[in-house]
């Protein structure tokens, strides 16, 4: 409300004019003038004023025969029947009435504001409403009263049991219209029921590619939390490695042809048997819902493809999940802020999975255009997939980045370098020689990143560095960047061992160009020193006299740092001979007393003087100043987005956002759906019954509708499953005879009733599987209906 | 689930705001103004495209959307899909520029209420409700000519009379009962070649995508079958939710509803064969001294099926530190935005088989000249298009329809154009 004050004063006479014209409009007779009063108010309302005034007024007029007045009545009331409970009440009749109403919109329309209504007393009201509009004929009003649901729940949670029973026949509703408003709801009213959707799993599965996009986004949520606490975990049984190989095998195949998206095919064509105890991992349920989420691959809404990438990620076998590379990689070309979030989500897939992407890596290049976010995401993606087949195209680019006049991005893409070089040893070598030619550009700031980078390198492999750094230290001369500068000094005096010639003479240059340095090459430079002392020992006069000759300058340096490492390199190396040590105490009590140096600095006295107790810290000089020091390890910046769930804003963020729940950890033991039905109260079991058998008769018209496809894969699947199937229901045989209660084969029998139904129709419908087998089938389930409860929607 | 949102214009001010929850305080903007400005105040060459689309604070998430100069912000406070929610804002101005022709302040202002009315239906309580633009024009009506005159004229007894539409059809993206006198239905094939090229002509990355327009305006519920001639060409299709996915796995044709109006049918993935392909190239030597650089670009055409080049407009940007430039061309016209410090040189149209344009001169670079300057890398953004050419080749075979009586009349346009083509020079 910006202004809003001041805007009132001046206009107060005005205001009060208008204020009356509303009225006087609200209160007219005429349809016309009405409509011009409410959209006034409306106008306001989306301005954000408070318009609030006028709600005695404007709910006079919720009766009006009018629609177009009407729906205007209804958008105000929303806004703020919260504030005006009493009034808003008055309202209420209008819609029970127009609940009945012929033309569904009206109905539609009438639940919409009822529920909207902000007002706890009318809760059981809206009860009403939604039970009535849950059997209309109308799926858009079911969507409605679907909707209304959580609304309700919000207004009066006491009411929950009774909503959840509405959720669970509803479950059951076969209109892919409403069926994903209906999962919606169950979200957010009762998300851990999960036992009303084992009869609907292979139901909603179906129903998937048909919902409309947001459904599906909502119905793709649902399956992933069901699957992680209803099937064993297929994934990592397979090596990364073996899902390289089968990828590569794969990709051959035209990208969505039908056999390869088939789980139970890829097995039964490779004959390694490895591969087939794969594929009896996979839960047969499980695979089908994969299977049926395939498609929305192919959707023009970017979040339906991420959450089937989502799908893959968390619960596809590792040589599934290459089939979601290509399209997330279509997703880069749609709006920034969409790129955005898939690249962050590609970024934690290839921290798992790099093997998805590493085709793709030209993708990844930058353009000049793209935003800043965009470009970081870029480049570390390049250097997660950088594997030996690509790395040279990667490198090439990387150096080219090096070009920009955008002085971080050249930075980062120097980094990149370097991250590329240490997770591929084998280029570490080229890597290398390029970094090093960035060592002798022309800008500053490539110099000291590129010197920075190899010096990361080299720490990561000790071993044959010498002429590496030998070249460094030519080069000392022209680097003139401090960092870069004292990045060698680090480099020289940690291998000054290897470097008997060079050495010493770095050390020589640098104490000529002390006094210019900043105050990190300072440091490093008596670091060099103090190792060179340590190495050599007395024995080199030289180098001993150049020594002191820095630490004379350092000790008068206007930093304190400085003269603090001054100091302690002195002591810890020519502590043990008396007299410098005498020298060196009456010096500090000097300095210490003039240079107001901070308290601190007798941690360092303290220190020495241990030592002439008898604590010789010198005579460990070597060990202290030339241990070996553990290579930094390279961490990416989008470290640790792999530990959330793909498609979250937590991911994206990379910090857990409010609300965000991680998915539960796969089960050990596999779940048995019936006994779950079996301790569930008296209800849901009816409900459950019910569902099945309309899931059935879905299932049948999309045989009918689909039956070109259905027939297809049904025939080769028949074949292949014949062996998975007698296992798996040998192990489903111990935990059916534990479970065998009398409740249980009440339903039984219900549901046998319905397969029965089923096998007929599969018969029908694909010749090519033999009699013989499905009878087994039918006995085989006499024995044990309930085990495949979810899985008879197909047999 | 997505609370809230406030359109806001250039200057950051809220043009309309929308609570579908709770309502959120109006502060939230001036903090998400603040940080805005904040960025762009980082560095020099940082835009407003370069705002982080999620910008975290302690309570809210602000999810924000730059389009069109407009930003469409929603605060969320709880853990939501993102890429939903951008889906999401997206809509927003594809569904107005769907009523109103364009998006714009101005337009949102003038019609407020429409405005206000579908994103009253487009949300329930959080949750997308009615996107399809076809639904929501039955729930909504889009302003016409008739209506406005109508209001204008004051004939008060017109509006009483409209009714609520019955029909909501079972297709969520078609509405039922439409007619037309004339039934045609138009596809735009449009095929955009990204890439990135380097300055010796070769392409180092280069892919093409294309995607079918199309603006059906046939009666009733026609149910039509699209085959082409060559479906092998395309790869990696997404569609429209009216297509039958099953029966393009199966037999390669498109067969669907038609929403009425626009939408795009279709888009693909286009199998270049080699970037031997590129219809045009441009050959830039740019030769950098201490105080400026010499440069001349020259544009050549190739593989264009013998079709003339249109609209072809390549623009350089420059050094930050350049302050003069010199050029002459032999075609279309240049310009030099000393502020912007671009070069953008206007050919217009490039006919085969004719002198091939040049621009060359010289730029100087200002006393404050540093050797970055010197070493900077420069990218030519490169924009074209090729009328009633496609590169991938992709034809229409015939369009069947059944359901319906009538024998719609077909049209069909390809088109190739420069999507995010680049040259590193």
């Amino acid at each position: 409300m910006y202004n809003m004050d001041a805007y009132l004063k001046t206009l107060t006479s005005n205001a009060v004019k208008l204020t009356k014209k509303i009225r006087k409009n609200l209160d007219s007779k005429y349809e016309k003038e009405k409509l011009d009063g409410l959209k006034r108010l409306i106008a306001m309302i989306s301005k954000g004023r408070d318009v609030s005034e006028f709600f005695p007024d404007v709910v006079k007029n919720v009766a009006s025969t009018s629609l177009e007045v009407r729906k205007l009545v209804y958008i105000y009331i929303l806004r703020y029947a919260e504030q005006e409970q009493d009034l808003a009440l008055l309202s209420i009749n209008t819609f029970q009435k127009d609940l009945s109403d012929k033309n569904q919109l009206i109905r539609a329309m009438a639940l919409r504001v009822m529920s909207g209504i902000r007002v706890p007393v009318i809760s059981p009201i809206v009860m009403l409403g939604i039970k009535k509009c849950v059997t209309d004929l109308s799926p858009y009003v079911r969507k409605i009263a679907a909707h209304a649901i959580p609304k309700c729940y919000q207004l009066d949670p006491a009411q929950k049991d009774a909503l959840i029973d509405i959720i669970s026949t509803m479950l059951g509703d076969n209109s892919t219209f409403t069926i994903g408003s209906v999962l919606m709801a169950f979200n957010q009213v009762c998300p851990d029921r999960l036992d009303l959707i084992h009869p609907q799993f292979r139901k909603l599965c179906m129903m998937l590619g048909d919902m409309d996009e947001w459904g599906q986004i909502t119905a793709m949520d649902l399956l992933l939390r069901y699957s992680r606490t209803q099937f064993l975990n297929p994934i990592g049984k397979t090596s990364a490695l073996t899902a390289r190989a089968k990828k590569e095998k794969s990709v051959v195949k035209s990208f969505y042809s039908d056999d390869d998206s088939d789980v139970s095919h890829h097995s039964s064509n490779s004959s390694d048997s490895s591969s087939d105890d794969e594929n009896n991992s996979v839960d047969q349920d499980l695979a089908f819902l994969l299977k049926c989420a395939l498609p929305s691959l192919q959707s023009r809404n970017s979040q339906v493809v991420l959450s089937v990438a989502k799908l893959y990620t968390h619960l596809a076998p590792a040589e599934e999940s290459y089939k979601i590379g290509r399209p997330l990689i279509r997703l880069l070309r749609s709006h920034r802020e969409n790129q955005y979030v898939v690249l962050n989500n590609i970024v934690a897939i290839v921290s798992q999975r790099p093997y998805v992407f590493d085709q793709f890596y030209q993708y990844f290049f930058v353009r000049s255009t793209d935003p800043v976010f965009i470009r970081n995401l870029k480049l570390d993606i390049l250097t997660m997939i950088a594997t030996e087949s690509n790395i040279t195209f990667i490198l090439r680019e990387l150096q080219e980045y090096v070009k920009s006049s955008n002085k971080d991005f050249v930075t980062q893409a120097i980094e990149a370098i370097g991250r590329c070089a240490s997770n591929i040893p084998e280029m570490t070598e080229s890597c290398l020689g390029g970094l090093l030619k960035l060592a002798y550009s022309k800008s500053e700031s490539v110099v000291a990143e590129s010197v920075i980078a190899i010096r990361r390198l080299l720490q990561q492999r000790p071993d044959d560095s010498i002429v590496l750094i030998t070249q460094l230290a030519k080069a000392i001369d022209d680097i003139t960047e401090p960092l870069a500068r004292a990045n060698i000094f680090w480099l020289v005096g940690q291998h000054c061992s290897q470097l008997p010639t060079v050495a010493p003479d770095v050390l020589r240059k640098a104490a000529k160009s002390f006094c210019s340095e900043n105050e990190h090459g300072k440091l490093q430079i008596l670091t060099l020193g103090g190792k060179l002392v340590a190495l050599e020992g007395a024995s080199s006069k030289t180098i001993n006299l150049l020594f002191q000759y820095v630490l004379n300058m350092a000790r008068y340096d206007l930093d304190y740092n400085v003269r603090d490492r001054a100091r302690f390199l002195r002591a810890l190396v020519y502590g043990d001979q008396k007299q410098l040590a005498a020298g060196d105490q009456d010096a500090e009590a000097h300095e210490n007393g003039d240079a107001k140096e901070p308290s601190d600095h007798m941690e360092d006295m303290s220190g020495f003087e241990y030592s002439e107790k008898g604590l010789n810290l010198s005579d460990h000089v070597k060990a202290i100043l030339l241990s070996e020091k553990p290579a930094p390890i390279q961490e990416n910046p989008s470290h640790g987005r792999e530990h959330y769930t793909v498609g979250s804003m937590s991911l994206v963020l990379n910090r857990v956002v409010a609300g965000y729940e991680s998915l539960p950890e796969w089960p050990t033991v596999q779940p048995d759906p019936s006994q779950e039905l079996a301790v569930g109260g008296g209800a849901s079991r009816y409900d459950g019954q019910a569902g099945t058998y309309r899931g059935a008769q879905t299932l049948d018209k999309f045989l009918e509708s689909s039956s070109e496809e259905d027939t297809s894969s049904s025939g080769g699947e028949t074949d292949s499953d014949g062996s998975e199937e007698s296992s798996e229901e040998g192990s489903d045989e111990g935990s059916e005879e534990n479970s065998g209660g009398s409740d249980d084969d009440e339903k039984e029998e219900g549901k046998k009733g319905a397969d029965n139904h089923e096998e007929e129709e599969e018969e029908e419908e694909s010749d090519g599987s033999g009699e013989g087998s499905s009878e087994e089938e039918e006995e085989e389930e006499a024995i044990l209906p309930a085990a495949s409860k979810r899985s008879n929607g197909r047999r | 689930m997505i609370e809230s949102l406030f359109v806001l214009s250039p200057t950051g001010k809220v043009i309309i705001e929308k609570h579908w929850h709770e309502l959120i305080p109006r502060r939230v903007v001036d903090y998400f103004n603040d940080q805005v400005s904040k960025a762009m105040s980082a560095g020099e060459d940082v835009t407003r495209e370069d705002v982080l689309p999620i910008i975290s604070t302690p309570k809210y998430q602000l999810i924000n959307v730059y389009r069109d100069g407009l930003t469409y912000l929603s605060p969320v406070t709880k853990e939501v899909d993102p890429m939903m929610v951008f889906e999401f804002l997206h809509r927003i101005p594809d569904i107005l520029q769907e009523y109103f022709g364009q998006v714009s302040e101005t337009v949102i202002k003038e019609n407020f209420v429409t405005v206000y009315q579908l994103l009253e239906e487009m949300i329930d309580d959080g949750f997308p409700l009615t996107t399809e633009p076809n639904a929501l024009k039955e729930i909504v009506p889009a302003p016409n000519i008739l209506n406005q005159v109508v209001a204008a004229v004051g004939a008060a007894t017109s509006v009483s009379t409209r009714k609520m539409p019955h029909g909501m059809s079972n297709l969520p993206w078609r509405k039922a009962g439409v007619k037309y006198s004339s039934n045609e239905i138009f596809f735009d094939i449009v095929e955009e070649i990204d890439a990135i090229v380097d300055s010796t002509g070769k392409a180092v990355s280069c892919e093409a995508h294309g995607n079918i327009q199309t603006n059906s305006r046939l009666s009733g519920m026609p149910d039509l079958t699209l085959s082409f001639v060559n479906p092998r060409l395309v790869d990696d299709c997404s569609f429209h939710p009216s297509v039958r996915f099953n029966k393009w796995e199966s037999d390669k044709v498109l067969t669907f509803v038609p929403p009425d109006g626009h939408f795009r049918l279709m888009s693909y993935r286009v199998n270049m064969p080699s970037q031997q392909n590129l219809p045009v190239q441009v050959k830039p030597s740019i030769n950098v001294g201490a105080n400026g650089a010499k440069f001349d670009i020259t544009v050549s055409l190739r593989n264009t099926d013998n079709k003339p080049l249109e609209g072809v407009v390549l623009t350089l940007p420059l050094h930050k530190s350049t302050t003069t430039l010199t050029a002459q061309c032999n075609m279309g016209q240049y310009m030099f935005d000393p502020v912007g410090k671009v070069l953008r040189w206007d050919i217009g149209k490039i006919v085969p088989r004719e002198r091939a344009p040049v621009l060359s001169g010289s730029f100087g670079f200002g006393s404050t000249s540093s050797e970055a300057a010197a070493n900077a890398g420069y990218n030519i953004g490169v924009e074209f298009l090729i009328n009633g050419h496609s590169l991938s080749g992709l034809k229409v075979d015939v369009l069947k329809l059944i359901n319906e009586s009538y024998k719609p009349y077909k049209g069909v346009r390809t088109m190739t154009k420069a999507g995010r083509y680049q040259v590193r020079a």
